[in-house]
């Protein structure tokens, strides 16, 4: 109960570019980066559900928060994120690491045919399946996207650490957030390095999710690669420090 | 708190500057003593080598000292600020009891209009309090000796003030030897500790982090024990109240035009676009945006559904009607615009929690972020030119 109490500083005016060289109370560490928005925003929460819980449902905690959320400022919602159903942030993600140069509209329609192009090869495959069969296959490209992505992502890395004038390859646990970072990169390197000059990427795209969702594919095999390198390093562990 | 970047570029600047000129004047005094021996040479033996120099050293920058302002002055600029406070408001034609601050900027702002960006620079009339900065009387008698005897910490006020809190601490917790009783935790939320600049302007003394830090978990754990009404009292002296953010929010109110249907309009912007929106209270979820379908004026997906973010966030999907303009922008400043002006104008019709949720979950905040312009020597805002190595 402590600890929050620190955590409501002073409201200076929003619109005030949030220029720091101060230092945080809390970490002693200070900030060079800069925003429009001042330190004190926070970040939207945009989940219908969470709004229309009741009263009765909230515990201890989540009550302090509602109370401590209703003196904070709150920045504005991105234009990327809707309280809509179909709106998943992975497939928001991934959207953007294929964009380029800005064109938000190619990658958005690349993507929709991708998922357009997994689900039509599901459903002939359902169709010319027998009745068991039918029950295995998975037909949400939705799932089949998410679990192909999972699939991909490796579990552990290699780091180049400096040591004696030479860079060695130090095994490394990843944090969740880097794993879903090189799934994704690697998948879309992928797609666009190794095929035919004809092929379009809904087609090549859809073509390797499916193969990443059975654990086949090129992209497994990047992932096994980094997997047997950590493994070949192994001695080099003692070099890491944190 | 906040340092500009504008005075950053300026002392640099002006550091250059000076450098410059010193750079001259040396040369200059160098040309002087040249001429100087070239004329004497031959008259060497019987007169002495004259060096003048007209710039010898560089133009010492006084130390800057802090300024020491006698009470006495001070008291003269508070009684001159008051009579000047009544013949402004004569001038002003109001009345002199009643002439607040705010008044008297006014005034100030009519009477000498200032072109200046920067609002520090301008012409200000305010309470010597506000203006000179708040020193310590002379913290030492006649013979010599402090009057506080903390003096030779270097932080009496704090020190003395942490003596105080630390005696609160131990007086409690002997009370709560003899008498036990469980303890309510107290709203901290509506208020907030003071931070580390207003405790440094409360004891006049600079405090280094961890000094401030230790005396917020001292007070914390005050807090946490059980007090008397009057250390609550001092313990609050500490704590300044935080506004409430949903009351700030500005509820349009509702109009109704000619046939009798219930409206409520308002504006939003985003980046360079403008947009106005028009939200009926009864209607069937069509949406005009400058006189066409907004299928027509948004072929893009991402902003139709920017479009219907508010309206799908308070399940109030197909039951309204707008009509919206805007300009300026590009495709997505003006589908945020519109997002904007759609979420605010929808306030009146939805009750304080619904709109709070929509606070909270960032439909109702202007987004401030703008193009970053481009800067000398930069080929854009943040992309610098390719290093050459020669």
């Amino acid at each position: 109960m402590a600890a929050p109490a620190l955590k409501a500083l002073l409201g200076w005016s929003g619109l005030a570019p949030g220029f720091l060289r101060t230092v945080s109370p809390l970490l002693g560490q200070t900030q060079v980066r800069w925003s429009r928005y001042g330190a004190e925003f926070r970040d939207p929460l945009i989940d219908k559900e969470h709004y229309r819980k009741s009263m009765a449902e909230l515990t201890e905690e989540e009550k302090y928060d509602q109370e401590l959320k209703k003196t904070q400022l709150i920045k504005a919602a991105p234009a990327t994120k809707t309280s809509s159903v179909f709106a998943d942030p992975v497939i928001s993600k991934f959207t953007n690491m294929m964009m380029k140069g800005g064109n938000k509209v190619l990658a958005r329609s690349l993507m929709n045919q991708t998922l357009e192009s997994v689900k039509r090869k599901q459903f002939e495959k359902y169709h010319a399946a027998s009745g068991e069969e039918q029950a295995t296959i998975e037909r949400n490209p939705y799932t089949i996207f998410r679990q192909a992505l999972k699939n991909c992502e490796p579990v552990i890395g290699l780091v180049p650490i400096l040591r004696g004038g030479h860079f060695y390859q130090v095994p490394v646990p990843l944090a969740d957030r880097r794993r879903r970072f090189l799934a994704m990169k690697w998948m879309i390197t992928e797609c666009r390095k190794n095929k035919h000059r004809r092929t379009l990427m809904p087609e090549k795209l859809s073509h390797e999710l499916l193969q990443a969702f059975h654990n086949q594919g090129p992209v497994i095999k990047r992932k096994h690669e980094m997997h047997k390198m950590a493994e070949a390093n192994r001695a080099l562990a003692h070099y890491r420090w944190w | 708190m906040a340092a500009p970047c504008v005075s950053c570029g300026g002392t640099l600047s002006y550091r250059f500057f000076l450098v410059g000129r010193v750079s001259l004047a040396r040369r200059q005094g160098l040309w002087q003593t040249a001429a100087a021996g070239l004329q004497t040479g031959a008259r060497s033996q019987i007169l002495r080598l004259i060096h003048t120099t007209v710039v010898m050293t560089k133009k010492s920058v006084p130390a800057s000292r802090r300024e020491t302002y006698t009470e006495d002055f001070i008291k003269k600029q508070i009684e001159e600020f008051n009579i000047g406070k009544r013949h402004l408001a004569n001038m002003m034609g109001e009345d002199p009891e009643t002439f607040t601050q705010e008044d008297i900027d006014r005034a100030i702002v009519y009477l000498f209009p200032s072109g200046l960006f920067e609002k520090r620079a301008r012409p200000i009339m305010k309470h010597p309090e506000q203006i000179f900065p708040k020193q310590r009387a002379i913290q030492w008698g006649e013979d010599g000796r402090p009057f506080h005897f903390l003096f030779y910490t270097g932080k009496q006020s704090y020190y003395s003030l942490m003596h105080e809190v630390y005696g609160k601490l131990l007086q409690i917790e002997k009370r709560k030897d003899l008498l036990p009783e469980k303890r309510e935790m107290k709203d901290l939320i509506g208020s907030r500790w003071l931070i580390k600049e207003e405790l440094e302007e409360m004891l006049v003394e600079k405090l280094s982090d961890q000094d401030y830090m230790q005396f917020i978990r001292l007070l914390e754990k005050l807090l946490t024990l059980q007090c008397e009404p009057a250390e609550e009292e001092f313990v609050h002296k500490f704590r300044r109240s935080v506004a409430i953010q949903s009351k700030k929010q500005l509820i349009e109110p509702v109009q109704y035009d000619e046939q009798g249907r219930a409206f409520s309009a308002s504006e939003g912007k985003r980046k360079t676009a403008k947009a106005e929106a028009l939200v009926y209270e009864h209607g069937s979820g069509r949406i005009t945006v400058n006189g066409a379908d907004y299928l027509l004026y948004f072929p893009i997906t991402q902003d139709r559904e920017q479009l219907m973010f508010p309206f799908h966030f308070l399940d109030r999907l197909g039951k309204h009607d707008v009509t919206c303009t805007v300009s300026g922008g590009g495709r997505s400043a003006q589908a945020g615009a519109i997002r904007l002006a759609m979420a605010k104008a929808l306030c009146s019709f939805v009750t304080e929690d619904e709109v709070e949720w929509m606070r909270q979950a960032g439909l109702l905040t202007t987004d401030p972020r703008v193009r970053e312009r481009k800067k000398p020597g930069q080929e854009g805002a943040r992309r610098k030119f390719t290093w050459k190595k020669r």
